[in-house]
């Protein structure tokens, strides 16, 4: 399952980057630890089958390059148009996870996206965290999910 | 240029309704981005957001009279999607007046317009055409 959970993840961010950002040279590595003080968390809270949310952390040269590449302009910092551009982005990855999920019949839904860093205290039965590398730069997604009975 | 070739669908009268937004949401972001003041740039805001709020939903209307046309099996589905736009942009709208124009309302509404339109196009957008060329009628065209 977390393998499944994993792969769903990153073959969907492979896509929408493909897609959106035109990047092809993509790669993933699971990841123990991350730090970094220098990024933006976004996450996705998960209700249905499986309960939790995902945390996409887009450092801030990440975050920029993609909002740079989508709209042809210049970003320097991030603000609130980039936050909410990246945001969509994290929402329509997990969107098409999900889409994919339901096809071995895990129903889940996704709630809208918010800024904030992962709760350490909570437990997960399902936890993974992998880095994409990208030329643009890494994103780490930190999924935490429990399954519904 | 916001625009890529890559995103047209082959359907004269829905590439070029696609062009226009690009377009649209490209001055509108040049505008929501130059160094004015905000009060400078309200008009101009205005003035996009009233087109937006009557063009996304001609454009979506025409997209899905071309979807039903073809026999598209994810009509309801893209329905769906577009119904969802319409609200959140009729919203944003409402919230915006109410807010007396708040700027970072419409930086916020500007970033996800941005990836919105450009995943619609590029991944929802593009089934539609791959459908058309599948069966053989991407020629019903207006």
């Amino acid at each position: 399952m977390i393998n499944n959970l994993y792969r769903a993840f990153v073959d969907a961010t492979q896509n929408v980057f493909n897609l959106m950002l035109n990047l092809s040279e993509i790669s993933d590595q699971l990841v123990e630890d991350y730090k970094c003080d220098d990024e933006v968390d976004i996450a996705i809270g998960i209700v249905g089958d499986l309960n939790g949310e995902v945390i996409y952390r887009f450092p801030v040269s990440t975050s920029l390059n993609m909002v740079n590449i989508m709209s042809g302009m210049q970003f320097e910092v991030v603000d609130v148009f980039v936050t909410s551009a990246i945001s969509e982005i994290a929402n329509i990855i997990s969107g098409n996870v999900l889409t994919a999920l339901s096809t071995s019949d895990i129903k889940c839904d996704i709630l809208p996206p918010m800024q904030h860093k992962p709760d350490e205290d909570k437990e997960y039965e399902l936890k993974t965290s992998c880095c994409i590398n990208t030329t643009i730069g890494e994103i780490y997604i930190d999924i935490r999910l429990n399954r519904v009975c | 240029m916001l625009w890529k070739d890559q995103y047209e669908l082959g359907v004269s009268l829905i590439d070029t309704q696609h062009k226009e937004l690009f377009r649209r949401v490209e001055s509108f972001m040049q505008v929501l981005r130059s160094s004015d003041s905000w009060d400078k740039k309200i008009s101009q805001i205005d003035e996009t957001l009233e087109f937006m709020k009557k063009y996304v939903v001609e454009h979506f209307r025409d997209e899905e009279e071309y979807q039903r046309s073809i026999n598209y099996p994810g009509y309801e589905a893209h329905k769906q999607i577009h119904n969802g736009m319409v609200k959140y942009v009729l919203e944003v709208s409402k919230q915006y007046e109410k807010s007396k124009y708040n700027e970072d309302l419409m930086q916020q509404f500007g970033g996800k317009l941005l990836a919105w339109l450009i995943n619609h196009v590029a991944a929802e957008d593009q089934l539609i055409a791959d459908y058309a060329i599948k069966k053989g009628v991407s020629g019903n065209d207006k």
